[in-house]
């Protein structure tokens, strides 16, 4: 049985593991509220470019008139590029490895149809893991998975319309934590290029009273330039605001994971931490136990 | 003499930078130096990096570094939708630099008529323009 210090001590270290995991689920909890802004933040953009580009379509005579290459799909499809949305740092229970994996299992998926993908990741943690496997990254973006700025996601996405533009691949697929709540994060699929009418317009408002006032706005208005030139440019900022969405929601969903897997690491380690101190209570009972039963033995041997 | 104000609402996508009401609004569109008053006729232009300034009188101007981005300017209001606006003391030098030299070699590299090609002219555009900003 361990003695009484042995315990005592590893008591001690355990109390010190449990000071480390409560600040590091308390650093967390800070940064997913600012995290939360940031994806907040992005809103009333991505629905200004949005109204913005159902004006331009219309006004275009619709967006199929516009003859960009990110619409247009490739004839046929050889290569997929896969983009793999991680973080930097680990300590967040499945977070990272739940997108490797989902990704990892597309690329099998993409190779029974006899595609070749391509891949492309973002976090430390999914760069270092393909490469562990052997997979070739045909980009790989690190050091901005704690606060992504909007020109991260604009070089991605460069990369990747380049890409498809060029030609080197036929479609771009991204996998990602999309941020349900603090608690929650779902691996989502999203399909970046090419891009669809849906994607784009969206679902027509609803009510009726904001179609009539986008007509009405529309009355009179002066393009410059020409509105399909407009549109030609507005399309790949879709491609821009997918990826960085898909960044700060990835960042808000990791900081989430760590604040979990940091409060059940606090958790156990009181569990343990209860069960050594009984523990260390029995061996100081078991020494005392002891001591009396030599003290008595000593007597009788007197007598 | 002032002028009438109307509201200017400076978008990014980290969100806003500028919500106010102002005199004057001062850019550059695709087509030239574009400068909007109250009651300007409706308008949609695409912007190019350049210097935006906000006239809260003829004496008190705010300016921005301003990345590409979309002017709308319906009912008397203007919203400005760029992927960038840096106030000017913001601005880090070194960085853009490095950017702008990186986008050249990008462009050297790149195959004429190429989407890189057409990138890396764009981005040698901005961060010209942003370090013109900065002086």
């Amino acid at each position: 049985m361990a003695s009484q210090r042995d315990v005592k001590s590893k008591i001690g270290s355990v109390k010190n593991i449990q000071k480390i995991t409560r600040a590091m689920e308390m650093v967390a909890a800070a940064r997913l509220r600012r995290a939360e802004q940031r994806i907040a933040a992005l809103r009333p953009y991505a629905n200004a470019i949005r109204r913005m580009t159902r004006q331009a379509a219309q006004a275009a005579g619709g967006a199929e008139s516009a003859r960009v290459p990110l619409l247009a799909e490739h004839e046929s499809e050889s290569a997929v590029a896969v983009l793999l949305v991680t973080g930097d740092r680990g300590l967040a229970g499945a977070f990272n490895s739940q997108v490797i994996r989902a990704g990892v299992r597309m690329a099998g998926e993409l190779g029974q149809e006899g595609l070749r993908s391509s891949w492309y990741a973002t976090g430390r943690r999914g760069v270092s893991s393909l490469s562990f496997r052997g997979y070739e990254l045909e980009g790989s973006y690190v050091g901005f998975s704690d606060r992504p700025s909007y020109a991260d996601a604009r070089t991605i996405a460069d990369d990747l319309m380049t890409a498809y533009v060029d030609g080197r691949v036929d479609r771009v697929e991204m996998v990602y934590n999309a941020y349900i709540s603090p608690l929650r994060q779902t691996v989502t699929h999203e399909r970046l290029l090419p891009l669809t009418k849906a994607t784009i317009v969206g679902e027509e408002p609803s009510d009726g009273e904001e179609v009539e006032e986008e007509t009405r706005s529309h009355a009179a208005v002066e393009y410059e330039p020409d509105p399909e030139q407009i549109l030609r440019r507005l399309l790949p900022d879709y491609v821009e605001i997918s990826v960085y969405r898909a960044l700060v929601e990835s960042t808000a969903g990791f900081f989430g994971a760590q604040m979990t897997a940091m409060r059940s690491a606090s958790d156990n380690a009181g569990e343990i931490i209860t069960e050594l101190t009984l523990q260390m209570n029995r061996a100081r009972q078991a020494e005392i136990t002891q001591e009396i039963m030599e003290v008595v033995a000593g007597a009788e041997g007197l007598r | 003499m002032a002028h009438t104000k109307f509201p200017v609402e400076v978008l990014t996508p980290e969100g806003e930078v500028f919500n106010e009401e102002v005199e004057m609004l001062s850019t550059h569109t695709a087509l030239g130096s574009i400068g909007i008053l109250a009651n300007h006729e409706p308008v949609l232009a695409l912007l190019e990096p350049t210097e935006l300034r906000l006239y809260r009188s003829e004496s008190e101007i705010v300016r921005f570094a301003q990345a590409e981005g979309y002017l709308q300017f319906t009912e008397n209001r203007a919203l400005v939708l760029v992927e960038e606006a840096i106030a000017p003391d913001q601005l880090d030098r070194a960085t853009l630099e490095t950017r702008l030299r990186d986008a050249r070699s990008s462009l050297e590299q790149a195959q004429e008529g190429s989407e890189r090609q057409a990138r890396a002219r764009r981005d040698i555009r901005r961060y010209e323009a942003f370090l013109a900003v900065g002086q």
